[in-house]
């Protein structure tokens, strides 16, 4: 246990503080850093022309779409593959992919896929006759937080998949054949003795994706790196930008103290409602 | 699988572990030192020059280095290479953990100025007074001198043009711009044509931004715009509210490919090398992708001057441009003067290959060296700036930090129709106060 608590303290606990600390100065990184207590949060939430709340709006609306419709869609899937159809191996492995598969090169791809002059969507959008449905998807700031959003989603389905799977295939099957004798039809299966029973890996889920959402950066990066005109700023690429472009550590570090909390916080308040859930039951 | 996991688990830990070892190495402030076996002086060269085979500017560095080992043999030039945005994290992190290397790459200006401040890098006038100086062009490192000290030596300047299709041009009978009114009549013409008139990379920012520097360089002239960047004169004027209308003009009439905001540069300047755009504002290293393209636009380029704009104060002999890239040497070498000499000769010999190979702009006097074979568009650039009265960088690199980062997200606000001319140059006048 000691070598691992060593290196976890050196290299996720330690940082925190450190990144603390930093959020109280004004530093450019290099030089001698000036302590000045809690003004970079000040500036965060008070400054002028704020973009962060902008920011933090987006993660939360990615968020609750991951959580409202990533996760009912992969429980479908999973409650459908762990149904035994045909080719169960096939599709779970098939719906893998985009969860293995860089980031970077998932966001290549869609790049080419929202590309306006030679794109996949806008051509198909034509050889279909909805020409007029053809836009700027990325480079219109009304469309493009929605364009965004769909691979993020995307690439996440069959991760979530495989933990519904997972957990639907732990369900005793005489529990559900008894169930179906009495005449029990299959959502109500579903509803009343899937569910129940696989509520804790719901609550993992629902946790992965909230978080998963807060701190979401490289895929946004690759795609839009936050544009056009801040559209598609999340956090995390707001942080990047701080620390490394504007070159103020004192800043982004507030920020990433800011999305730990955050993440803390949402952590509580998603275990606290599984356990009344369940205390409920 | 399990064998495979192992592997990597080691791996991510031996990572890890240099990782910490590294931290720990960069606190103490102790700089390796070079063994003394032998008389030879250990040179520890970063570039960001990693593209060995497409990068002119990396094979004439690479060509400079294996002339070193016989011109320079007491010296053993350690050469590292990493992609420039990460050398931009790179270098930073080790100038500020005092582990730079003896010579560094650096951008003059807002870049480099940042380490100046801190006292990390070693000024190099005492070093160029052997002769340097004069087998170098006037002003060559004007962008490195802070305070009268010179901290870098380029190797050679850029300059943005703009690159017409001729063939496109022809086709609909239009004028190669010279003045804004060409432009303005360009593209309308263009547009009702149903070609692109001009594309621009806007995800990326800063091709967006290069036009409303050009358009100050006209309206306020080179001088005024130097000095408003150095904060020596205001950027609330007309002539630079003008700068942002005549932008904002060209927006309105739809000027720019459509969805210009989200393109990057490789996938806008992609428009212009497949002949889908008539028109791209660009630095000189387009040249380079355009001689490279396996299409007739080689042939069908014609470059141009940024358009002149009427009652301007700067006319057609001002650009955007200058010279920028250079190397800097670290005020922590242990051995600055052998840093200073491996760090001349590798800007001259950079600087005599670019010109060997007939690319690029040097900053030094090539004039005897033949070129083995010619870029006929960057001769084009050539034939242009040969009578350059004025210079002024891309802003973003004049700036640095969080004012080159403002300052880029005010133009792309035009792009994006949300800030007024008059909103932008009060708002670039907030810089200065």
């Amino acid at each position: 246990m000691l070598p691992a608590s060593l290196i976890f303290l050196c290299i996720v606990i330690a940082p925190i503080f450190i990144s603390g600390y930093y959020s109280t100065l004004e530093w450019d990184g290099i030089g001698k850093g000036v302590f000045i207590g809690l003004e970079n949060y000040k500036n965060l939430f008070f400054g002028d022309r704020n973009i962060f709340y902008g920011a933090i709006w987006n993660s939360l609306l990615l968020a609750a779409l991951s959580v409202f419709i990533q996760l009912p869609i992969a429980f479908m899937f999973a409650r459908l593959l762990a149904g035994g159809i045909a080719g169960e191996g096939f599709f779970r492995t098939v719906y893998f992919i985009p969860v293995i598969v860089s980031t970077v090169v998932i966001g290549q791809m869609w790049l080419k896929i929202y590309n306006p002059q030679y794109g996949l969507l806008n051509q198909f959008l034509e050889s279909i006759g909805l020409g007029n449905w053809k836009q700027q998807w990325l480079g219109n700031k009304d469309i493009a937080l929605g364009a965004v959003f769909v691979p993020l989603l995307w690439q996440y389905v069959g991760y979530h998949i495989l933990l519904f799977y997972a957990g639907i295939k732990t369900v005793p099957q005489e529990l559900i054949e008894a169930a179906r004798i009495d005449g029990a039809s299959h959502l109500r299966i579903t509803f009343n003795i899937v569910v129940p029973y696989i509520v804790s890996i719901i609550e993992i889920c629902v946790i992965l994706a909230v978080i998963g959402s807060l701190k979401t950066f490289d895929l946004i990066y690759v795609i839009t790196g936050g544009g056009p005109l801040h559209a598609t700023e999340v956090p995390t690429t707001l942080m990047f930008n701080t620390l490394f472009h504007r070159v103020n550590y004192g800043s982004g570090s507030a920020m990433a103290i800011f999305i730990i909390l955050e993440c803390l916080i949402l952590t509580l308040v998603i275990r606290y409602i599984f356990g009344r859930l369940s205390y409920d039951n | 699988m399990k064998l495979i996991r192992k592997e990597f688990t080691l791996a991510a830990l031996l990572v890890c572990a240099m990782m910490v070892l590294g931290g720990c190495q960069e606190k103490d402030g102790s700089t390796e030192s070079a063994s003394s076996g032998d008389d030879s002086v250990k040179i520890k060269v970063w570039t960001l020059w990693t593209d060995t085979t497409d990068d002119i500017n990396a094979v004439a560095f690479r060509k400079a280095l294996e002339t070193a080992k016989t011109d320079l043999p007491d010296f053993i030039i350690e050469h590292d290479a990493t992609e420039n945005e990460a050398y931009k994290t790179k270098i930073k992190t080790a100038i500020a953990g005092n582990a730079a290397p003896d010579v560094f790459f650096a951008w003059g200006a807002g870049f480099v100025r940042q380490f100046v401040d801190a006292g990390k890098v070693e000024p190099l006038d005492q070093y160029l007074t052997d002769g340097t100086t004069d087998r170098m062009k006037g002003g060559a490192n004007t962008n490195f001198i802070f305070d009268g000290k010179t901290y870098g030596i380029t190797f050679s300047q850029w300059v943005a043009s703009l690159y017409c299709n001729k063939a496109l041009f022809d086709t609909y009978d239009v004028n190669i711009p010279e003045t804004y009114d060409d432009l303005m009549q360009a593209v309308k013409t263009f547009n009702a044509n149903d070609v692109i008139p001009i594309t621009v990379g806007g995800k990326d920012k800063w091709p967006a931004m290069f036009w409303q520097n050009a358009f100050a360089v006209r309206t306020a002239g080179a001088e005024t715009c130097n000095a408003a960047l150095a904060g020596e004169a205001s950027f609330d004027t007309p002539e630079f509210v003008r700068s942002a209308q005549l932008l904002a003009d060209l927006v309105e009439e739809e000027a720019f490919v459509d969805g210009a905001l989200g393109l990057d540069y490789n996938e806008s300047g992609a428009l212009y090398l497949e002949g889908q755009a008539a028109m791209y504002y660009m630095g000189n290293w387009f040249a380079g992708d355009i001689a490279g393209h396996d299409s007739d636009i080689g042939k069908n380029t014609v470059v141009a001057r940024f358009p002149v704009v009427p009652n301007g104060e700067g006319d057609e002999t001002q650009y955007l441009g200058g010279s920028i890239d250079g190397l800097s040497v670290s005020a922590d070498s242990e051995n600055k003067e052998a840093a200073a000499t491996v760090a001349k000769y590798l800007m001259e010999q950079v600087a005599r290959n670019l010109a060997a190979a007939g690319e690029g702009l040097p900053t030094w006097n090539t004039e005897d060296v033949t070129s083995e074979k010619t870029n006929p568009i960057i001769d084009q650039v050539k034939s242009q700036i040969s009578n350059s009265t004025g210079y002024v960088l891309a802003w973003d690199t004049f700036l640095s930090g969080a004012d080159a980062d403002d300052h880029k997200n005010y133009v792309a606000s035009i792009f994006g129709q949300e800030l007024s001319p008059e909103k932008f140059a009060a708002r670039m006048q907030e810089m200065n106060e």
